[in-house]
């Protein structure tokens, strides 16, 4: 049972190493950053277009973290191919997500169409609901433990803004302030995370004789 | 002077693969056995032993049949993938069995 455990455990420390480097907090909280700026321009650009701005801004986030994995995370870190049962946990959470989205979506269409029969803080309660469940999900899934922190962060964001909203009358629905603050400490962690990694992790010299050929 | 047989109970101790037994091997086929393939820098990191060690441990479990070392280029930078092959997979299983059996027949 022990080597069960342990075998288990090394599974799961060989996983996490590769997501303890902050990039994938820089991305999310990127994400979220849409939030934040997207209420703010949809006066000007309208709702369409202030949120569609956003994905080549996205596309260049993703760019750089990709840039930045393969020339200086992946020659500290090393690289790996997970095994048979990550990959089916990582394909279980792709279907899991496409599920959760879909059902997000839906009850998004719902709510739209009865906006004016339900109470007014229903959309938030939904909003802030279906945020703690992805992010729980990839916490859970991808033992990403900071996620659950991320989730009830992001969760309590439209909830607190609605607060903003009634007491003093916060523009946007209070959106911009909260999740403007959620996304400035999940990128904040994530930059800490990863000058942390750096430093933990310097390049490896590996001195290879001449018969012992290739280095890493 | 002959020697004594084992007991009955220890038996499978005798049959422990010595060459997976010694802890540092041990644990570079345990990262092993749970992914697919890995690169020399990740095994560094996840073991903590140093590159002169872990080259010779390699080199004996390469030796046994146990590993596979692809030595490649990553553009112009040697690049080596490390993989457990089936008899590896196989004999560590084989080692977690048996070393279950022993300690489980131990008295507390």
């Amino acid at each position: 049972m022990s080597q069960k455990i342990s075998l288990k455990e090394a599974e799961r420390k060989v996983f996490t190493s590769t997501v303890q480097d902050g990039l994938w907090d820089i991305l999310i909280g990127c994400f979220l950053l849409e939030f934040t700026i997207a209420p703010l321009l949809s006066h000007r650009l309208g709702d369409f277009w202030s949120v569609a701005i956003f994905l080549p801004f996205w596309g260049l986030v993703y760019f750089a973290i990709l840039l930045v994995r393969k020339f200086i995370v992946k020659p500290r870190l090393g690289e790996v191919t997970f095994g048979k049962m990550r990959r089916k946990r990582l394909a279980q959470f792709s279907i899991i997500m496409v599920v959760v989205n879909l059902i997000a979506f839906i009850l998004g269409v719902i709510v739209f169409l009865n906006f004016t029969k339900i109470p007014r803080i229903a959309p938030s309660i939904l909003f802030a609901f279906i945020i703690l469940v992805i992010f729980c999900l990839m916490a859970f899934i991808l033992n990403f433990n900071r996620s659950y922190l991320y989730g009830l962060l992001a969760g309590f964001s439209p909830l607190v803004g609605e607060w903003l909203f009634y007491k003093y009358g916060a523009s946007h629905h209070g959106l911009p302030i909260t999740f403007g603050i959620t996304a400035v400490i999940i990128i904040l962690t994530g930059v800490i995370v990863f000058v942390r990694f750096l430093k933990n992790n310097p390049m490896i010299n590996i001195v290879v004789n001449q018969n012992d050929q290739p280095a890493a | 002077m002959t020697s004594q047989p084992h007991e009955p109970e220890l038996h499978p101790l005798a049959d422990i693969d010595t060459i997976i037994h010694a802890p540092a091997r041990l644990m570079v086929l345990a990262y092993l056995y749970v992914v697919d393939s890995v690169d020399y820098v990740f095994l560094l990191r996840q073991t903590g032993l140093t590159w002169g060690s872990l080259s010779t441990h390699l080199t004996k479990l390469e030796e046994a049949g146990y590993i596979t070392i692809e030595k490649g280029y990553r553009g112009k930078k040697p690049h080596s993938t490390v993989r457990l092959t089936e008899n590896g997979r196989a004999a560590f299983r084989d080692y977690k069995k048996s070393m279950q059996q022993v300690l489980d027949d131990l008295p507390d």
